[in-house]
């Protein structure tokens, strides 16, 4: 139940009404039903929302280390280029930036759907698989 | 280091093209029981490959370790995201975790080095033998062959047990159904079948494939043992989906099983396979439908319960001579409770089917082994399939015993009975026994003809209905040291002709001369 009301309320703001106001339109919807302890839960199921949208629409960037940032964005713009994703070229551009030293090197573009992986580790465990099997 | 390890890295190295993968992937919001919830992987469809990427933040030399690939299988496709299940150890899912769409539908192996081992729902080695090398993968879910690709079934396909063979046939490309209670004998019917395949010859001989859904580890470790002491494993293949493994692999067994028939099939190949049994895979499904979250209905099983088993059963098959002519024939098995043939999921497989037979819980406890109730048993396509010899013999088998079986009844309440009806019980009760059978012990067609036609002409008729079963072994290795010649006709021609018909009348008159005490015990 929350979760609809939820998601109405998004639909509400995202439609462009003031947040102020979709909030108080739900609110006075449910007092007319009786059913105002709902309010926190709905609060909730909000937060649990945005934050699932936030994580859609984000670009994470992911390298091994601090000084290949340059570097690797520049390399993962040119992929997506390639991949012909606008959407997804000016995320690439804005996005956030991870670091994690298990990549050993290069680079790993994750978001909105889509990974591109350019990690030597990816490509060391390719060549592991294929001398071993 | 081994020199030729190295120059094999080496050699890797230099031919390795760096790529940028670009995937489709997507984030697991919720896990439980099983079945994972997960946001993104907007390009997904019905049942494709899901692969969880576990090596996330793990060092390369841990990943390398990673014996595993966890993967899951796509069942739901919901507004903002899709439900999945998962094909291994639920607790190596983790929220949060990226989920990398395949794009492919699930796919197990086949071949011929499967013959004699032992795969999982996945087609994954569970027998310690190790890999396969060169298998050919096969889709899980295949559409049914259509109407222009099927022959008519006109094969016969020997089950060994002479109440089947005689009275309820099954011919190559059927569906027929083995229900009945808990402890009455479907599985020993089923396992004697795979055996009986021994009787005959090698170039037609069917692949058997046995398929365990929800079943103790210990049953399927004894049928596997039995089959390999019966010299049958060798043309078998098994399929485990043991009560422990989790519901999506026990839904998924018997249609691994069919996708591995196929292959033969599609090779010009005889194939059995048994499903034991559909009622644990509806289960399972029941289980898995409501963790996605599907409406239920009657029994709380799912809308399409009927096309789970419809699409399964209808896979089985006789092709066409332009297809090959390799025939798939499925043996489903369905438990019942106590004898409730009209609950649910029985009336659905009987109603797709072509035929049941139907074990009952009274006739076991009788001692009437193999149990079958051959009122309620039949076979919709298999009498096409008979052979002559046994259509002969066996003409009218179905009719009188279930004759005898309301005389009998009757029985039970007249005092004095006339001399026709006193006639025809006592025929019933020999002819009862003639057609018990031990377990494990199927018996070639070409005997089960002779006995049979020994049976129709009053040759038991003068033994004492104990000793009916001893005196029909008897006679059995009579015809087998005396007239070989004639057995080894019957089978090769698949007729009695009335040379044979001389020779067993002469056979059953010797017998009677050199054992009279076997016949004057009435």
């Amino acid at each position: 139940m929350q979760n609809a009301y939820a998601q109405a309320l998004w639909q509400l703001i995202e439609g462009g009404m003031e947040p102020e106001k979709a909030v108080h339109a739900i609110h006075t919807q449910l007092e007319a039903q009786g059913r105002t302890e709902l309010m926190p839960r709905i609060a909730r199921a909000f937060e649990r929302l945005a934050a699932r949208e936030r994580t859609r629409s984000t670009m994470t960037l992911t390298i091994a280390h601090k000084g290949d940032e340059a570097h690797a964005r520049k390399e993962a713009l040119a992929a997506l280029e390639k991949l012909n994703i606008p959407a997804l070229r000016s995320l690439g551009e804005e996005g956030e930036t991870h670091i994690d030293a298990s990549l050993i090197g290069g680079w790993r573009l994750e978001g909105q759907g889509h990974l591109i992986d350019a990690s030597y580790k990816k490509h060391l465990l390719a060549i592991y698989q294929a001398a071993t099997t | 280091m081994d020199p030729s390890i190295v120059e094999k890295i080496v050699r890797e190295i230099e031919g390795y093209t760096p790529t940028h993968d670009h995937q489709h992937v997507g984030r697991v919001t919720a896990v439980g029981d099983g079945v994972v919830a997960i946001d993104g992987l907007s390009k997904a469809v019905m049942s494709e490959v899901i692969v969880f990427e576990e090596g996330k933040g793990k060092k390369l030399e841990d990943s390398m370790h990673q014996t595993s690939t966890l993967l899951g299988l796509i069942l739901n496709l919901e507004e903002d995201g899709v439900r999945a299940s998962i094909l291994g150890d639920t607790a190596r899912v983790t929220e949060g975790m990226t989920v990398k769409s395949t794009g492919k539908v699930l796919m197990v192996p086949s071949g011929e080095e499967l013959l004699g081992r032992v795969v999982n729902a996945l087609g994954e080695p569970i027998d310690g033998k190790g890999p396969f090398k060169n298998p050919t993968m096969m889709p899980v879910e295949r559409q049914a062959s259509g109407v222009i690709d099927r022959k008519h079934v006109s094969v016969p396909l020997q089950t060994g047990i002479k109440a089947i063979d005689a009275m309820i046939p099954i011919g190559r490309g059927q569906r027929e159904l083995l229900i009945g209670d808990r402890s009455t004998g479907k599985t020993t019917i089923a396992i004697d079948t795979i055996i009986n395949q021994k009787n005959g010859p090698e170039d037609t001989r069917p692949i058997c494939i046995y398929v365990a859904i929800g079943q103790k580890e210990s049953k399927t470790a004894r049928i596997m043992q039995q089959l390999r002491d019966a010299g049958a494993l060798e043309y078998t293949i098994i399929v485990d989906a043991s009560a422990s493994a989790p519901a999506t692999l026990q839904y998924l067994a018997p249609f691994t099983g069919a996708a591995i028939g196929e292959y033969f099939m599609d090779a010009g190949k005889d194939v059995l396979v048994i499903y034991d049994d559909l009622s644990k895979q509806a289960t399972a499904y029941r289980q898995l439908s409501l963790l996605l979250r599907r409406p239920p209905g009657r029994e709380a099983y799912p809308g399409d319960i009927f096309y789970l088993h419809s699409r399964l059963l209808e896979r089985a098959c006789r092709l066409s001579e332009e297809k090959g002519g390799g025939s798939l024939t499925a043996l489903p098995i369905i438990e019942t409770l106590e004898g409730d043939i009209s609950a649910y999921i029985p009336t659905n497989v009987i109603s797709i089917t072509d035929g049941q037979i139907f074990l009952m819980t009274d006739l076991f406890n009788k001692g009437v082994r193999p149990a079958i109730d051959v009122g309620l048993s039949v076979s919709r396509v298999g009498g096409d399939a008979q052979t002559k010899a046994m259509k002969s013999v066996a003409g009218k088998l179905k009719l009188e015993l279930a004759q005898f079986r309301e005389l009998e009844a009757f029985m039970q309440f007249a005092q004095d009975l006339d001399k026709a009806t006193a006639e025809r019980i006592a025929s019933g009760q020999r002819m009862v026994e003639v057609l018990k059978q031990k377990n494990g012990e199927p018996l070639p067609f070409e005997k089960q003809v002779a006995i049979l036609y020994a049976a129709t002409h009053a040759f038991f008729a003068d033994v004492a209905v104990k000793e009916v079963t001893a005196v029909e072994a008897q006679f059995i290795d009579y015809l087998d040291g005396q007239h070989a010649k004639t057995l080894a006709e019957i089978k090769e021609t698949g007729l009695v002709s009335e040379d044979s018909q001389k020779s067993l009348g002469r056979a059953m008159e010797e017998f009677k001369l050199a054992h009279p005490e076997l016949f004057a015990t009435k």
